[in-house]
């Protein structure tokens, strides 16, 4: 799978705003969880037709309710709400506009009725396919409907691992501290979270053998010369001292 | 750039508006009150620079993320369109002005829609009339199991096909469930490749040409009309109406022109979901004459009464959609 991009918004402020789009996991039990509350709803009705309303306008009636309900749900919840249906607030993503405003209500009638193609040819294996070729992660419908399906921002946990104040840091000492944010350019403060974020995904040597080149060139930068502070450590807590 | 104290002297606000956001998202802005409104407004901007200020000095992936997240918030409501009226309003204007309008508006696609069924129509009919061995290679089995006359007769000498109210009714449901699913595909198909569209219109039309001819060569033509007529009235133009709203978002989707595809887009979608909407609730009364009506054979009700009833009620349809325009939509 190509790696999500996401969309950048210019807005009239001139403030880029960057919509991230949603991970195809989280629409997937987006999806399950609203599939669960429409055919709970769907029993009700059905329930509820044959009580009040027995015999032939009974039955038109119930399947004009569940043609309604099965169209209508997403429909309903995506414009009142803001993009989210239950489901989708429940994983934390919504459907917004192509150019990160609320979507229309000919968006999402439009978006929900290719849905149909989307589940075919089973459990929507088409929409699928769509999302991982698609750089934004769009199914058809979306592409139909110029819409697209974003995560809010709750920063993940692993986010704030990289600037998080460690117990014991040695750096922290006003001198330090000083220099590194006077040293360190904006490119290389990047550069040092992405490192500590993505280290534990490293193999073990690869991972103390790149920490000790970029922890040696910091040492020798800064004029550190605690012989004790392993490369690792110093990296981690040079980017704690940037970053908190 | 001292992050922390960016933070702690920006904090409360940025607290204060996601609050707001979160009890005004999905409020209508009379209902939001000005005060709320314009603080709402006011929030935002400041979470605006404050996000600028940030990515000009930090590199924290939480802080943007929280800055952008909450500026993204703001944008949509600032930026929205004013909300919709009411929905009986909404409603009204839909059947009164709104469904003709996109009609004729998109008249282009409907013509081609109609083209690509009538075309396929006309090859089907050719074929059988050519060669009647022809219809056992066009319409699948499961339609044509026996000759036209035979099926003729056999029906008209037993019991009528549909007996009861409740059997109507159940067949009904079920015909326009599954001819809305079915609707709704094809114009997805139509949206995505159009040419997808155009096939499947080409391909039903030449299986209804194809059955119409084998009819009329066992020479129970009246019959075939009276039987397809009243339902087929409705439910043919039903499936053009879907696949030409398809044509036309495709030709938006694949063919934008000078605009960019969002743009083309946008411009074509109100049209398209009301001929989609139109197409469903046209679908719904098909399915229910086909359910009941079209079954009735000549001993319940003659075959030209069923005949002039499919007759009103295309001219009705087309006559709405296309035909008079109402004093609103001149104005």
């Amino acid at each position: 799978m190509r790696a999500a991009r996401s969309r950048v918004i210019l807005t009239p402020e001139h403030v880029e705003i960057r919509l991230e789009p949603a991970a195809l996991g989280r629409r997937f039990i987006a999806l399950v969880a609203d599939l669960v509350l429409v055919l709970a709803a769907t029993s009700l009705v059905v329930r509820f037709a044959e009580a009040l309303l027995p015999g032939a306008l009974g039955t038109i009636v119930r399947a004009l309710a569940l043609l309604a309900l099965s169209w209508g749900y997403h429909v309903y919840f995506e414009v009142r709400h803001q993009g989210q249906s239950p489901g989708k607030r429940m994983v934390g993503i919504r459907v917004v506009d192509g150019r990160g405003l609320p979507l229309s209500v000919e968006q999402s009638f439009v978006r929900n009725v290719v849905r149909v193609l989307d589940a075919l040819p089973l459990g929507y294996a088409l929409g699928a396919v769509a999302c991982f070729l698609d750089p934004l992660g769009r199914r058809l419908g979306d592409l139909a409907a110029g819409t697209l399906v974003v995560r809010e921002s709750t920063p993940p946990a692993s986010d704030r691992r990289a600037g998080r104040a460690r117990a014991f840091n040695s750096l922290r000492t006003p001198r330090l501290i000083r220099m590194a944010r006077h040293r360190v350019s904006l490119e290389e403060r990047e550069f040092l979270a992405e490192l500590c974020l993505r280290a534990d995904g490293l193999d073990e040597r690869a991972r103390l053998g790149l920490m000790e080149e970029v922890g040696g060139h910091y040492r020798a930068r800064l004029g550190i010369d605690d012989p004790h502070l392993s490369g690792e450590s110093l990296v981690r807590d040079l980017t704690a001292v940037l970053f908190c | 750039m001292d992050v922390e104290r960016f933070v702690r002297e920006r904090r409360g606000r940025w607290s204060r508006f996601e609050a707001l956001l979160q009890a005004t998202e999905h409020l209508p802005d009379h209902e939001m009150g000005a005060a709320r409104l314009l603080e709402l407004v006011r929030l935002y901007r400041q979470t605006c620079s404050d996000l600028n200020e940030a990515r000009s000095g930090t590199a924290n992936a939480a802080l943007l993320a929280r800055l952008n997240g909450l500026a993204g918030r703001g944008y949509r409501i600032v930026y929205r369109r004013s909300p919709g009226r009411r929905f009986a309003e909404e409603a009204r204007r839909f059947f009164a002005t709104g469904a003709p309008a996109a009609f004729r508006r998109e008249r282009g696609s409907v013509l081609a829609a109609a083209g690509a069924f009538l075309l396929g129509a006309l090859v089907g009919f050719g074929a059988v009339l050519a060669d009647p061995a022809n219809a056992e290679r066009l319409v699948p089995p499961q339609f044509y199991s026996e000759s036209p006359r035979a099926r003729v007769e056999r029906i008209e000498a037993s019991a009528e096909r549909v007996g009861s109210l409740e059997e109507a009714s159940e067949f009904s449901s079920f015909l326009f469930s599954h001819n809305i699913q079915v609707s709704f595909l094809a114009f997805s198909l139509g949206a995505l490749t159009l040419v997808g569209g155009a096939w499947l219109l080409f391909y039903n039309g030449t299986l209804l040409g194809a059955i119409a001819a084998a009819y009329l060569r066992d020479g129970v033509s009246v019959f075939f009309v009276a039987w397809v007529g009243p339902h087929g009235a409705l439910e043919l133009p039903a499936i053009v109406f879907g696949a030409a709203a398809g044509f036309r978002l495709g030709r938006a989707l694949l063919l934008p022109g000078a605009l960019s595809t969002g743009a083309a887009v946008r411009r074509a979608l109100p049209s398209v979901w009301r001929m989609l909407l139109l197409t469903a609730i046209v679908l719904v009364a098909a399915g229910l004459v086909e359910g009941s009506f079209s079954q009735m054979s000549a001993r319940t009700i003659p075959y030209p009464a069923k005949i002039a009833v499919a007759a009103l009620l295309f001219a009705g349809l087309l006559g709405w959609l296309f035909g008079w325009r109402t004093g609103e939509e001149a104005a």
